[in-house]
């Protein structure tokens, strides 16, 4: 067999040991200190959010991050080829999920992303940037014989367009692009000819153009007025007056005011002021840079590029292709997510609503981006528990 | 191009070498592709990082300055709340305009702070350390106003705004505050507005509140806080140095929205007239407490409700805190809103049931005659009329005119003989429900009481433990006997018997009532109806032309208990009603007790008073029903007489 599962049973110490055995050491380390790096800034930034609780939004982020480590362990222990054979199933359970959150789903901020549980809401969209990956890795082996015909694209574009479909109506843009991310890099390490990448190309600049200027101009409308406005301010002027000119404008004065080192966690005034919109969910980058610098802002991108290239490297000697997508398709959602984060906040990607992983507070996302590290460090693991 | 990726096959371990000379799925062209996408990963993050040195290190004095200096801060314009009205449009509650005292933490700094606000502390009567702690626990948003005091005195307003140069980084901003033009006329249905509670806030931010607004505390201002909230303002402006708005250029803003207007169902004159009665009657007889509500028995709207002892709502807004103390401290807790929470036993005025519940069930012939004699022995248990007296022979009509306790005393012991325990058949119980004894009227008002109608299984659980012996957890005859005159162990709100003799007034139709009638907008327009189309539920009551006709015997016959009040009200607001003097469980003086509606040939108004050991039923509580109907039908109120004759 490809898969090589570590070894089962024995006693205590032999399950620990094979759990230990073969373990990703450099790309733990890199995913624990952005953690601890996001628990301490949304601890901070938080702190007069609600008054009479100064740790409201602490403590839930310290549990997102310890129940997300211990389903990063479960994931670690996941058999991907075994589960490639629910594709379809899982496939079906994400639009499931996403249906439910038409009927019972609860409105956010305009949105209708979340479904109630309680005292947390679960986002399935986000649970689905991991099931996406999986289900199109899978599927891509399982038609591999077709590979190279524009049918064998088509049904794979089909595949993620459904849930990213409907993840974009919710509406949650931002989502539904990690999920064309997802499969973009699905397509590309499976060896879709460049040819189909050029007509897939096109397709999306008519469809952006389309979207954005020739539809409204007709009439229809496709995208909430907000939406439009978001996505174009980073090409307008410096200061801008809508709302998500001021979004921009405020985030970037937080960040340039950080300087080289920062103003520190207390004089960070924008952030602690309610100047930044969003300082600990989808702006948290710039809470971080205003208080630690370029420094701090640089180590964490730095931290970024140390998950990538352990991720780069884990798919570079996956023991079986449905590993190797999987990481693939991984990296790509990770790196994906930090780039237009990032550049959201600095003002050079549209500001979407993508949360920046690892670091965002947010349950259904700290678990989601855990999960998938859980699934690279399996992948890592089942590649190295092989004798050498 | 050709395929990079290879189908499966077993042992599918291309390329060698290497390593531990094993290598899986990688082939040339996948490396090559691996490369290149992690090539546009690390090109990408370059590129972040590039443009964060830009920002940071290249631009950074320039943002910095930006942050520092002319900074754009948030100014929030409280929106007023919604006012209260009456069904005719007298203002209950409105708001006053008011002025609070602010300090901007980031214009007092070092020095100059303590010097200010030991100024200023001299000025309002505060400690001058009180203040310097409040601002500075205000540092850590230096940009948010903080609130030193509220609602000042115009003297110490008018002080200060001559002195603004004295007192930089101090300023009065405005504020609404809440305003009684019948000052504490409905205080127990109007409730209060104050501060989110330490408890409360994890639920109204889930609402979408910051978590310092002013809410809805208890009545109509917390059961519809959403309409009466408003929407605060926000807008984005440039400040100076001095944190005053450079121009009038926003960078964004939002208009505040006031809260939206709530019509009540109350009409003033009634409300007026319930409460002065329920005083006068409380001062006459020294009771502690009285409650009475006036509801339209045809569609189940309030027109009056209202407790004694009653309270100044004003002492909430200006925060006078000895007053409010005392008010939490008093016995007679004057917050309680004893129409709809306080729980009394019904007595006589429960035996309209009594005897719908009998006639239901074939117990009682509609036309049948009982002796009314002076005391009766049941299950070798003694019951007496009040006053031993007799009245021979009666049909219902007049035991009810009369209010005999022995008839009822019969008909009560008939339909314990009927009940089934085992089968959890108890009509008695089931005809009291019915009516909606026992449960929530759905009132739109928060704390109702369900109060109580006692069953054996509730006794068994209820005297549960090793504190009583089976013999306390058995059902005896007794009980039931005793609920056939409303005494035992049951439990009435005023609402409740409101609506139970509506339904006799109406012909059977049990109604949710309603305080709050309408929603409007600023501009008066309705926006949402809220007394329409609220739930109701109709029953059979059985014998219902015999209660009626005992009903207004009782108020207007020659033997009628409360005869000597309504005796002289004008043809067309003849009222039929029951007295009820309740014998309280301590063994203190009873409470008085009157339910009744008018005029009895076409109801318009239901009223249920209790007064709290006020005597008889015809003594202390008619009078007040009384004068509550002549308000809201217009008779004279000096038409009620006022009874010398103890009878109950």
């Amino acid at each position: 067999m490809t898969t090589i599962a570590p070894p089962r049973g024995g006693g205590i110490s032999e399950r620990l040991r094979s759990a230990i055995v073969g373990l990703d050491w450099i790309l733990l380390f890199g995913v624990a200190a952005i953690s601890v790096f996001s628990v301490f800034v949304v601890g901070k930034t938080t702190e007069d959010d609600i008054p009479g609780d100064e740790h409201f939004y602490l403590d839930r982020q310290i549990l997102f991050t310890v129940v997300g480590a211990l389903l990063m362990v479960v994931a670690m222990r996941i058999n991907l080829d075994r589960l490639a054979r629910w594709a379809w199933a899982i496939w079906g359970g994400l639009l499931g999920a996403l249906a439910v959150v038409y009927v019972v789903g609860t409105a956010v901020k305009g949105s209708n992303r979340w479904i109630d549980l309680g005292p947390f809401n679960l986002q399935p969209s986000e649970m689905g940037k991991v099931a996406i990956a999986i289900v199109l890795a899978a599927l891509a082996i399982d038609k591999i014989e077709d590979l190279g015909s524009a049918r064998y694209t088509l049904y794979l574009g089909v595949v993620a367009a459904i849930p990213a479909g409907v993840v974009f109506l919710q509406p949650d843009l931002g989502t539904s692009m990690v999920y064309a991310a997802v499969l973009a890099a699905i397509l590309f390490l499976v060896g879709v000819p460049w040819a189909h990448f050029a007509v897939a190309g096109s397709i999306l600049a008519i469809a952006i153009l389309g979207v954005l200027w020739i539809l409204p101009h007709a009439g229809v409308t496709v995208l909430q007025d907000y939406q439009v406005e978001r996505l174009t301010a980073f090409i307008g002027a410096e200061r801008d007056t809508s709302d998500a000119g001021y979004q921009l404008d405020q985030s970037k004065t937080a960040i340039g005011s950080g300087g080289a080192l920062g103003k520190g966690p207390d004089g960070a005034t924008q952030a602690n002021g309610d100047f930044i919109p969003e300082h600990h969910t989808d702006f948290i980058f710039a809470a971080t840079s205003e208080m630690f610098g370029f420094a701090g802002g640089g180590l964490l991108i730095l931290l970024y590029a140390l998950v990538l290239w352990r991720g780069l490297r884990t798919m570079a000697r996956a023991s079986s292709q449905m590993d190797m997508l999987v990481a693939g398709a991984i990296v790509a959602m990770i790196g994906f997510q930090v780039f237009v984060n990032i550049g959201m906040t600095i003002g050079i990607m549209p500001i979407t609503g993508i949360p920046l992983p690892l670091m965002s507070y947010g349950g259904s996302h700290t678990l989601t981006t855990l999960v998938a590290i859980g699934l690279l460090l399996g992948i890592h693991q089942r590649r190295s528990a092989v004798p050498g | 191009m050709t395929t990079t990726f290879r189908p499966r096959r077993p042992g599918g371990r291309v390329g060698g070498g290497g390593g531990g000379g094993w290598a899986p799925a990688l082939t040339p062209r996948i490396a090559v592709r691996i490369a290149i996408l992690g090539g546009i990963a690390m090109t990408l993050l370059g590129i972040l990082l590039v443009r964060l040195w830009f920002l940071q290190v290249i631009s950074g004095e320039q943002y910095a300055e930006r942050a520092e200096g002319n900074r754009l801060r948030t100014v929030i314009t409280e929106a007023p709340r919604g006012n209260i009205v009456d069904r005719n449009g007298n203002a209950l509650v409105n708001n006053a305009i008011g002025e609070n005292l602010v300090a901007q933490p980031r214009d007092l700094e070092g020095q100059r702070r303590v010097a200010v606000l030991t100024r200023l502390a001299g000025v309002i009567g505060v400690p001058a350390a009180q203040l310097i702690k409040e601002v500075g626990d205000g540092d850590d948003q230096p940009l948010e106003p903080v609130i030193l005091a509220r609602n000042v005195d115009p003297g110490v307003s008018q002080y200060l705004a001559e002195r603004q140069r004295d007192f930089p980084g101090i300023s009065l901003k405005q504020t609404y505050l809440r305003s009684y033009p019948e000052a504490a006329t409905a205080s127990h249905i109007l409730g209060q507005t104050g501060r989110i509670g330490p408890n409360e806030i994890a639920a109204y931010r889930r609402k979408g509140y910051q978590g310092d607004e002013t809410v809805g505390k208890g009545g109509i201002e917390q059961q519809y806080e959403e309409f009466l909230t408003g929407t605060p303002g926000r807008s984005v402006v440039e400040v100076d140095a001095s944190g005053e708005p450079q121009g009038r250029e926003y960078l964004s803003s939002v208009a505040p929205v006031p809260g939206r207007t709530i019509q009540l169902s109350i009409d003033l004159k009634t409300q007026e007239a319930l409460e002065a009665g329920l005083a006068d009657a409380a001062r006459v007889t020294g009771a502690k407490g009285a409650a009475g509500v006036a509801m339209d028995p045809r569609t189940g709207e309030v027109l009056a409700l209202g407790s004694f002892p009653t309270f100044n709502p004003e002492i909430f807004v200006k925060r006078k805190d000895k007053e409010i103390t005392r008010i939490n401290r008093d016995e007679d807790r004057p917050l309680l809103d004893r129409a709809i929470q306080g729980v009394y036993p019904a007595g006589s005025t429960f035996k309209p049931i009594t005897a719908a519940a009998g006639i239901q069930g074939g117990e009682l012939g509609v036309d049948e005659e009982l002796e009314s004699v002076p005391t009766i022995t049941l299950h070798k248990q003694e019951f007496s009329n009040f006053e031993r007296r007799g009245h021979g022979w009666v049909d219902l009509p007049t035991a009810l005119e009369v209010s005999s306790d022995t008839f009822f005393y019969q008909v009560a012991d008939r339909l314990w003989q009927a009940q089934d325990t085992d089968r959890r058949v108890f009509p008695l119980q089931a005809e009291a429900r019915e009516f909606g004894l026992g449960r929530d009227t759905g009132i739109d008002l928060p704390g109702e009481s369900p109060a109580l109608v006692p069953d054996p299984p509730w006794k068994k659980k209820n005297f549960a433990g090793p504190d009583f012996s089976d013999f306390d957890r058995s059902w005896l005859a007794g009980d039931t006997i005793q609920l056939g005159v409303g005494q035992g162990y049951l439990l009435v709100t005023p609402v409740q018997m409101a609506v139970a003799y509506a339904a006799i007034a109406n012909g059977g139709t049990i109604v949710s009532p309603t305080v709050a009638q309408s929603v409007r907008d600023p501009n008066g327009r309705v926006v949402q109806k809220l007394s329409a189309g609220r739930p109701t539920r109709h029953i059979e009551i059985a014998g219902l032309e015999q209660i009626r006709d005992g009903l207004h015997r009782a108020a207007n016959g020659v033997n009628g208990t409360s005869t000597s009040v309504f005796a002289n009200l004008p043809d067309d607001a003849k009222v039929a009603g029951k007295t009820g003097t309740a014998e309280p469980g301590d063994g203190g003086e009873d409470h008085s007790w009157f339910v009744g509606y008018a005029p009895y040939d076409d109801p318009s108004i239901v009223v249920a008073v209790v007064i709290e050991r006020g005597g008889t039923g015809a003594n202390a509580a008619a009078p007040v029903v009384c004068r509550t109907m002549g308000a809201n039908l217009g008779f004279d109120g000096d038409l009620c007489g006022q009874p010398t004759v103890e009878s109950r």
